[in-house]
């Protein structure tokens, strides 16, 4: 399977934030091995030319193709473990303005609760895997917040929800990598008039759902 | 579906309707009569004819068999096209439908966010039992009238489930999962009506009540537009009550915070039914269609809600106010999908639904005339006429273009 080839391949590479050189890049795509059926030559043809119209990092272009295609079988969670489904978009509109998103969070925990199940989703503030992706990065306002989860079609299911998000995926070592943050300063400005029949829900609701070393479980 | 769509029903000016088709249902002890499309037959029951029906109604099925009685705004039972259905999802001859989303779609359904929460407890009871007087019969119809239309769902759903499930079996089995939902509800509503010694026949109203047939886009829009509409007016009246708990009156609005996410995820699943067919999304007719049905809708809500006013200020609600921002708020929803909606934060949208809101109580009041029916009905018709005027001038008011960012010609340089 081709995932299990790319992810091969990735493990053996120094995990890195930074852009990987072009060369660089090119010379990994190259030393794969030649036994790949002709679909996966496929894609990795179009893995390469990606790599060219975005000068991005090999692994960009990796996750891609690996999203492309794990979007289209159900993979068992556990064979991606270290893959990981974000939705994106400026904090005011993810924590201020949408206060379903709010409701969906609070009950998927509740209801993992009820059933022992770990917790697989995180919200990131200004995550540091947006550098991975620039042609995202230059459309989100700041600051941003990233819905993070190893559960690939539960991210499908808020992107088709909040519509107004950007969408992708990407592959880390670790869940601190994965869910690590730059430091920043969440302000909303109140609302002039707030009309509804009912008081807004407080500001910080979304403390219970950033990623904690003691809380949060090693992959 | 919670909400209730039934003003009016759409003509095709815009399209063209095969009312030759006749849908058959299959149940045991089922069978429904299609109707062709064309504006309702107006039957306006008297208020006090109501009232005094409840007063002398007795607390047996029997009574209730004799008491259903069709009017303008009684919530509604759907048929739809099945075999165009099977075509529209086929995913042998649609290979371009996104099965991603709906397999996301059914992988939310199958978690059952609810299935351990509608659990009734003595509470009920001992709350039914202190309502006295007019609030009690308020209560009493309120009851009746979500569960007919979570019931009038279910029975949508379950059909619907049945015959994809060749198909296209994902869109089937979710369609069985919001049946599942709608179910539980209805069943919910009924439990909470023998608090007040009522029961609805639920089967008695599978068989005897008439369906209202519409072309799958139809039932996309109005199903649509009814489930997000029933999540903003539960999740409101929770929120409501939770701050201002003096006016908990009812157990049942405990639940309404777990219960209006299931009619929000089933909105959900008819947007991704219609983006997976954008013909229904994505020209004039379309955006024609799309402001009908959210006419529709929230004008049959207000009229209603303004009807039982008592009961909105019985929890401690402005009704106007609630009704308002519902459907300010159902409106920027579903302008995430709808290729254009009302401009309902425009001051003179509100003055239209409040003039109609006058008609309609003075078309109330010739009904509980005791004029002959002849001369009631002569009386009807200016003010009919002014309803329908109002109605087109509304309709006509400049829209709001929307729709999903998936579909945006700018989405390339849309800033998030």
């Amino acid at each position: 399977m081709s995932t299990s080839a790319s992810l091969s391949v990735t493990a053996g590479m120094p995990i890195s934030t930074q852009h990987g050189s072009a060369g660089r890049g090119r010379a990994i795509v190259l030393s794969l091995p030649s036994n790949h059926t002709l679909p996966q030559g496929l894609g990795l043809v179009s893995a390469h030319s990606n790599l060219k119209g975005r000068r991005g990092s090999f692994k960009t272009a990796v996750a891609s193709v690996d999203s492309n295609q794990i979007s289209s079988s159900s993979v068992p969670p556990e064979k991606e473990a270290n893959k990981y489904y974000f939705v994106v978009a400026n904090a005011k509109f993810m924590l201020d303005e949408e206060e379903h998103f709010q409701e969906l969070l609070f009950e998927r925990l509740r209801n993992y609760g009820e059933r022992s199940k770990e917790q697989d989703f995180w919200l990131v503030i200004e995550p540091k895997f947006l550098d991975k992706f620039p042609n995202i990065t230059k459309r989100l306002r700041r600051p941003a917040v990233a819905l993070v989860s190893t559960n690939g079609p539960w991210i499908t299911f808020m992107k088709l929800r909040l519509d107004r998000v950007l969408s992708d995926s990407y592959e880390a070592g670790s869940l601190e990598e994965a869910l690590a943050s730059n430091p920043a300063t969440l302000e909303f400005e109140k609302q002039e008039k707030w009309v509804a029949p009912y008081p807004k829900y407080e500001f910080g609701w979304w403390e219970a759902f950033l990623p904690t070393g003691s809380k949060g479980s090693k992959v | 579906m919670a909400a209730e769509m039934a003003l009016v029903k759409p003509i095709s000016k815009f399209s063209t309707i095969a009312t030759t088709t006749k849908p058959r249902f299959s149940y045991p002890k089922a069978t429904c009569t299609s109707l062709s499309t064309r504006f309702c037959t107006i039957k306006m029951s008297a208020t006090s004819e109501q009232a005094a029906a409840a007063t002398a109604q007795k607390p047996s099925k029997k009574s209730n068999k004799t008491a259903i009685k069709e009017t303008l705004l009684t919530p509604r039972f759907y048929t739809t096209d099945f075999d165009e259905m099977e075509t529209l999802f086929n995913t042998e001859i649609n290979k371009k439908l996104n099965q991603a989303e709906f397999e996301a779609l059914l992988q939310e359904f199958k978690t059952d966010y609810n299935q351990t929460h509608f659990v009734r407890n003595k509470e009920f009871k001992e709350a039914a039992d202190k309502m006295q007087g007019p609030l009690r019969q308020i209560f009493v119809e309120f009851l009746e009238r979500s569960c007919t239309a979570e019931f009038s769902g279910f029975l949508l759903y379950k059909e619907l489930g049945r015959r994809l499930k060749k198909t296209n079996p994902v869109v089937a089995e979710i369609f069985s999962l919001m049946s599942r939902d709608e179910a539980r509800h209805a069943g919910f509503l009924n439990k909470g009506l023998s608090d007040f010694n009522y029961a609805l026949d639920l089967g008695f109203l599978t068989k005897a009540r008439k369906y209202t047939f519409f072309k799958p886009k139809f039932i996309f829009y109005a199903t649509y537009l009814s489930e997000k509409i029933g999540y903003w007016r539960y999740i409101t009246i929770y929120r409501h009550l939770k701050a201002n708990p003096e006016f908990q009156c009812y157990p049942i609005f405990k639940y309404f915070e777990n219960w209006c996410q299931d009619e929000n995820r089933h909105g959900d699943f008819f947007s991704a039914l219609m983006k997976a067919q954008p013909q229904f999304l994505n020209d004039w007719k379309a955006k024609l269609w799309a402001r009908f049905f959210c006419l529709s809708v929230y004008v049959t809500m207000y009229l209603n809600d303004c009807q039982r006013t008592a009961f909105y200020e019985g929890i401690g609600l402005d009704t106007k106010e609630f009704d308002m921002h519902v459907i300010i708020e159902t409106n920027r929803t579903t302008a995430r999908i709808f290729p254009a909606v009302l401009d309902v934060e425009n001051p003179e949208f509100k003055r239209r639904l409040d003039r109609m809101v006058e008609i309609n109580e003075r078309l109330l009041a010739v009904g509980a005339t005791d004029d002959i029916p002849l001369v009631k009905n002569l009386k009807r018709i200016p003010l009919i006429a002014a309803l329908a005027s109002e109605l087109l001038a509304t309709y006509l008011m400049p829209p709001v273009d929307s729709g999903s960012v998936d579909f945006a010609e700018f989405e390339p340089e849309l800033v998030y």
